[in-house]
């Protein structure tokens, strides 16, 4: 079942100047995004800084007004790029937000029982011992204990914090959590922990993700399917398998070539790709393709045509002139 | 017969044995560093690897005499050897703020942190900062010092180097600040390079461009390269030789192959065991060390590990030395602190 279909989601931010504040330019830091989520389904958003994958994730939740799209959710089939803020209100409950920076993410002057009881009481959904018990229950979901509802974040270590964060999306029974970067701010053994938890989470409540990395082994590992995103469009989506086994986009390529993987050998067998130059600034990207001039590929028409994300087979599509032709390695 | 192997094999640059760094707080004696010891040999790539509050860092910034304070170092050798034959130096008796320690710093030992943009001053161009480092340490004009930031520039494969020598570091991307930072360190051809966490802060295609500069830069230029991360990828890609470190101590030492292929200490088999790997059919579970790291002032008694470890036995109540693994194996560099592998 779908659970969230976006549509031409597009977020342009204004380039003001001059005393008047004038716009002299967009930056486009998300440019026409199409993709749907099932129901149980993890999607992984995957690009390098600057994508707007994290934009993305936060237009969804109308965290920040988008330019322009539709977002279809849920059963009812209801757009919620088009609901006014009271219309929101009982869908925010349904789609929730993890963060990346455990230490930001969390008031230092309220206690955990607090945090994670704000949603429930702001919602007004339990009131009273009823709160109390959920609030020890959702603590003791994310492996963390009864007594520490009295504490404040500052006594936590950023897993334990990350799962504070946790806690509190899963407070109001949501069926959509976007998880932007939660577990790059942790150390690798913790980062197990935490992704484990997910996983686990996901079974027991049939939650689905939007899960937005720029770590690509970690979004191997946790998703369903995956969009790579480059300068606010998605060039690649398709199952994950798929996607690093016989990647059909150059960049998707790059970017699986560029990963050192931690086995010295295969990592001294592997060929190197080696991308040229940086991304382009966003407010001026190429013509064409926008990822032409660091593509080893790219031919004239690259430069000229736009590609269209188009199917290429069943459930992958990309967004490349080649992809018939080119024949890319995977991982 | 073993003195003819032992004169034949080429002496380490630097041998640090002991070290230990401390940070006095009120709240006690924090023991950064404690009991660390390993070689770096002429051009050679060692590894350090471990997680935030290990000591890895600290160990870095000791060789070089730059512990914050009020941290110092309290015990240990740090033999470097200048030149060749020469008697070698010990660091750790070295002032911090002796002339003989400024002319190490940065001429012969360079240093490149994580965060290019707070590690380079906002306020001079690139290339003034690039010709501070030379004129300080050669005896140069201003005019050459800048062709050579210049040269260094077009070397560390930043395009239109004349143009970028007067740009400020906050015209450049990430990845060009750190080509900058990179630049600088090597402008003086130094002996060692000590790289703390170079591309952490980087997008993962830049990240591979800078690993790839700092590997072609070592072959041209013959350097020796401490690389300090807790990324077991980049390890894999650039290191011969890695030193695993767990709060303060080195849990683990070996070569390349020693560490990936053959683990013995449980922590760094747990390490490895915990990090997704690109292309690996995803397990549904990744096998997790449980707990965290502990408070460095309220380390456990014994091995420091043993409270996470599976393989916890009495004998863990006590600290084990570090041990070669195989010692009647001349040529065996591998060494583990624990007692699973330590004969009693």
């Amino acid at each position: 079942m779908k659970l969230l279909e976006v549509n031409d989601l597009r977020k342009y931010f204004p380039i003001q100047k001059g005393i008047f504040q004038r716009t002299i330019g967009y930056v486009k830091a998300v440019d026409g995004i199409s993709f749907d989520v099932h129901s149980g389904e993890t999607l992984g958003l995957v690009g390098e800084s600057g994508c707007g994958k994290t934009t993305a994730g936060r237009c969804l939740l109308r965290l920040i007004p988008p330019t322009s799209g539709s977002f279809i959710f849920g059963e009812e089939q209801v757009d919620l790029a088009k609901l006014t803020h009271r219309e929101m209100r009982p869908f925010r409950r349904r789609i929730q937000m993890i963060f990346q920076d455990p230490h930001a993410s969390l008031n230092p002057r309220m206690t955990v029982g607090d945090i994670v009881g704000e949603p429930m009481r702001v919602n007004q959904t339990e009131k009273g011992t009823a709160l109390q018990d959920r609030i020890v229950e959702l603590l003791e979901s994310v492996g963390l204990q009864s007594q520490d509802i009295r504490r404040y974040p500052h006594a936590f270590s950023g897993g334990q914090r990350q799962r504070i964060g946790i806690a509190r999306a899963l407070a109001l029974q949501p069926e959509l959590i976007v998880a932007d970067e939660p577990v790059s701010a942790l150390d690798v053994s913790v980062q197990a922990q935490i992704l484990n938890l997910l996983a686990e989470l996901r079974e027991e409540f049939n939650l689905s993700y939007i899960f937005i990395a720029h770590d690509l082994s970690v979004v191997e590992h946790i998703s369903d399917r995956v969009a790579v995103m480059y300068l606010g469009k998605i060039v690649e989506i398709s199952d994950a398998e798929t996607l690093y086994q016989s990647p059909k986009h150059p960049y998707t390529e790059a970017l699986i070539s560029a990963v050192p993987l931690p086995d010295p050998n295969a990592q001294r067998r592997r060929e190197h790709i080696r991308l040229e130059g940086d991304v382009p600034d966003p407010s001026q990207p190429p013509t064409g393709c926008y990822f032409h001039p660091r593509c080893r590929y790219a031919t004239d028409i690259c430069k000229q045509e736009t590609p269209e994300l188009r199917q290429v087979a069943q459930g992958v599509r990309v967004a490349c002139h080649h992809s018939d032709t080119l024949e890319l390695q995977g991982v | 017969m073993a003195s003819v192997e032992k004169t034949s094999h080429e002496k380490p640059l630097l041998e640090i044995s002991g070290l230990k760094t401390v940070f006095p707080t009120d709240d006690g004696i924090v023991n950064a560093v404690s009991d660390v010891s390993f070689e770096i040999g002429p051009g050679q790539t060692v590894g350090v690897v471990g997680e935030s509050g290990c000591g890895k860092s600290i160990t870095g910034l000791s060789l070089l005499q730059l512990v914050p304070s009020p941290g110092r170092i309290e015990a240990g050798e740090i033999l470097f050897r200048r030149n060749g034959d020469d008697e070698p130096l010990d660091i750790a008796q070295v002032s911090p703020k002796s002339e003989l320690m400024r002319q190490i710093r940065g001429n012969e030992i360079a240093i490149i942190f994580q965060e290019p943009m707070t590690s380079l001053n906002p306020v001079y161009t690139v290339g003034n900062q690039i010709a501070e480092a030379i004129v300080l340490h050669e005896q140069v004009d201003k005019k050459t010092a800048r062709e050579r930031a210049i040269e260094m520039i077009a070397r560390v494969g930043i395009p239109a180097p004349a143009q970028r020598v007067d740009e400020y570091p906050h015209q450049l991307s990430g990845g060009m600040r750190q080509r900058i930072m990179i630049a600088m360190a090597l402008c003086c051809s130094p002996m060692l390079l000590i790289a703390d966490e170079p591309t952490t802060a980087l997008d993962v295609t830049i990240q591979a461009q800078v690993l790839g500069l700092m590997q072609e830069l070592q072959a041209e230029m013959g350097m020796a390269i401490m690389l300090i991360t807790h990324d077991l990828g980049v390890i894999a890609d650039l290191a011969d030789e890695v030193v695993v470190m767990y709060a303060g101590r080195v849990v683990e030492r070996g070569t390349v192959d020693d560490i990936f292929y053959n683990p013995l200490h449980p922590y760094t088999q747990g390490l490895l065991k915990s990090i997704p790997v690109l292309g690996k059919t995803p397990q549904k579970t990744l096998p997790s060390i449980p707990g965290t790291v502990p408070h460095p002032l309220g380390l456990p008694v014994g091995c420091s590990f043993q409270p996470r470890c599976s393989e916890r036995m009495s004998e863990c109540e006590q600290m084990p030395e570090l041990a070669i693994v195989n010692a009647e194996a001349e040529s065996c560099r591998h060494a583990v602190r624990c007692w699973l592998h330590t004969d009693f």
